[in-house]
């Protein structure tokens, strides 16, 4: 389990953050303690650090220039001031993603999997049981048989694989479609999700992707 | 300063002169003073006043008129008297002595406003920064309590709140702003996705066209231009909604269109003015006339043209312009 450790000193964000990250499936690390917020970070294991600028003390921005000295952790920079010069200081400083407070919790959660997957540079080819998944080629490749997935399945069936056996939302599938510009609408979405579905069966595992009443579908 | 003028101006003295001339001629007259002498007396005399009139007017018009050229190069005409020099003549240095302490009067009045108005729009950013916090933990409860029947009500906050601080942002007289490579595609994508519910509710289809295109602009202002657009779209019946960018050799022009209500004809030419709410404001309740006012204003900081296209009852079509500028391309 990846583990995120937020730097939010606001109480009540800071634990409504950590319930997100925690259903999401993060095991998360929450800093209560202002005075050594360097030491902390530095002495963390998290997998990523999601830090807010605003904070008693040192900001963000000087902890974040320290912290790149030593390690290359996924950051990603929470605030609630929205202007490009703090966005464009923030990446300068070596933050991996700029997040505006408030947000859209469904973009929060997609831009942490973003830089995590980026951070940890999977290889070309992920696997699904036997079947080879190629993102390069769009294809899902199982012995001799091929079934070539278009932009949009390719994008779904990519987010149910990173989170195999657990609950994929609708909103989360719809947010991630719409993030690579594919702005369908809720029957595309299924059909898409129907289309998958038959590739799959193809493929010799029809049951791959169940549905979840109300909550999203889950791949086995 | 033309010489009719001022001839006019010293009406009264010449008539002085012309009686007191008078006057002498009837005492010279009355001693008996030969004709020649009365003669060559009066020709010194009209020389005199006319010697001295002309170094008068001399003085006086090579003043005025260096003075009103300079006015006329001017661009901000109240920093007239910080160019011109101090006059000879003596009711010259009063009136100028006059100007220059109430040009400072008026400098000191306008520095407190500036500084008050300053103070106001800090605060208003600082406020902004402040509310944010509590509705960023509430969208978060909504989201983490699986409630969205609050999150549509906070999204309008969170939209309220950021015309609010892009008001305030847009009369700043100070440069806030960092202009650079901006994915089209990107900033409406982003837009797309933070109104995401709203759109699907709708049923309004998006299609974009051509955003592969980078523009030189700031990206959270961009993004606010971008929200107004497509909050107008919803608010007016829009069912579809397609952006396309042309690219030309010196400009990228990005086409924000929908199928919406459409804008008046006789309505067009003022939808960027300010608290403008026109026929449409008048049937649909939620124009404030903000929205564009401030769009148009952003976008003229951001030095891009906006214009808009209408038929009513078919469509509008806001069309945005943006420079290439080298200055910019650095690579």
């Amino acid at each position: 389990m990846k583990s995120i450790m937020i730097i939010e000193d606001e109480k009540t964000l800071r634990e409504e953050l950590s319930v997100l990250l925690q259903n999401a499936g993060y095991e998360t690390l929450c800093v209560t303690d202002y005075e050594n917020v360097s030491k902390q970070m530095k002495a963390s294991d998290a997998d990523l650090i999601l830090l807010d600028i605003n904070l008693p003390g040192e900001s963000g921005e000087t902890l974040l220039q320290d912290f790149r000295k030593q390690s290359d952790t996924p950051v990603i920079m929470l605030t609630s001031r929205t202007t490009e010069i703090d966005e464009v200081l923030s990446m300068s400083y070596g933050a991996d993603d700029y997040i505006t407070k408030p947000n859209n919790p469904t973009i929060l959660l997609l831009r942490i999997s973003a830089v995590l997957k980026r951070s940890a540079r999977p290889s070309a080819v992920q696997k699904y049981h036997d079947i080879e998944v190629s993102t390069v080629k769009g294809s899902l490749l199982r012995k001799d048989a091929e079934q070539i997935l278009t932009k949009n399945e390719m994008i779904i069936f990519q987010l149910l694989l990173d989170r195999q056996g657990e609950i994929v939302t609708r909103d989360a599938l719809m947010t991630a479609l719409w993030d690579n510009d594919e702005f369908v609408n809720d029957n595309a979405l299924s059909v898409n999700i129907s289309r998958l579905r038959g590739k799959l069966a193809e493929l010799g595992l029809p049951d791959a992707i169940e549905t979840r009443k109300k909550q999203g579908y889950v791949l086995k | 300063m033309k010489f009719k003028d001022h001839l006019k101006d010293r009406l009264t003295a010449y008539l002085i002169y012309g009686i007191s001339w008078v006057l002498v001629l009837i005492f010279m007259a009355a001693f008996r003073i030969p004709f020649q002498a009365i003669v060559i007396v009066s020709i010194i005399l009209l020389l005199t006043v006319i010697a001295a009139e002309l170094w008068g007017i001399w003085r006086k018009k090579s003043y005025y008129d260096k003075l009103l050229h300079c006015l006329d190069e001017l661009d901000k005409k109240h920093l007239l008297f910080e160019m011109a020099e101090v006059p000879e003549f003596l009711d010259g240095r009063i009136l100028y002595n006059v100007m220059q302490e109430t040009n400072r009067s008026m400098c000191e009045h306008i520095a407190e406003y500036r500084r008050e108005n300053k103070g106001f729009r800090e605060y208003i950013e600082l406020w902004v920064h402040e509310i944010k916090l509590p509705v960023a933990g509430l969208q978060l409860m909504c989201h983490n309590d699986g409630n969205t029947k609050y999150a549509e009500q906070l999204k309008q906050i969170d939209d309220y709140i950021e015309n609010v601080l892009y008001y305030a942002r847009s009369g700043n007289a100070e440069k806030d702003y960092i202009v650079g490579s901006v994915s089209l595609k990107r900033a409406f994508a982003d837009i797309a996705i933070k109104n995401r519910e709203q759109l699907q509710q709708r049923d309004i289809t998006l299609r974009t066209e051509d955003l592969d295109n980078n523009v030189m602009t700031d990206g959270k202002w961009l993004g606010f231009i971008l929200g107004q657009l497509m909050g107008n779209s919803m608010k007016y019946g829009a069912t579809e909604i397609t952006v396309t960018a042309e690219a030309l050799p010196d400009k990228t022009v990005l086409h924000f269109w929908d199928n919406g209500i459409g804008i008046p004809e006789n309505d067009l030419p003022y939808i960027f003015e300010k608290s403008f709410t026109g026929e449409n404001g008048r049937t649909h309740r939620r124009s404030t006339g903000m929205g564009l006012y401030i769009v148009g204003k952003l976008c003229k900081k951001l030095g891009h043209s906006v214009a808009a296209k209408s038929v009513q009852g078919e469509f509008t079509e806001i069309v945005i312009t943006f420079g290439k500028n080298d200055i910019y391309d650095v690579r």
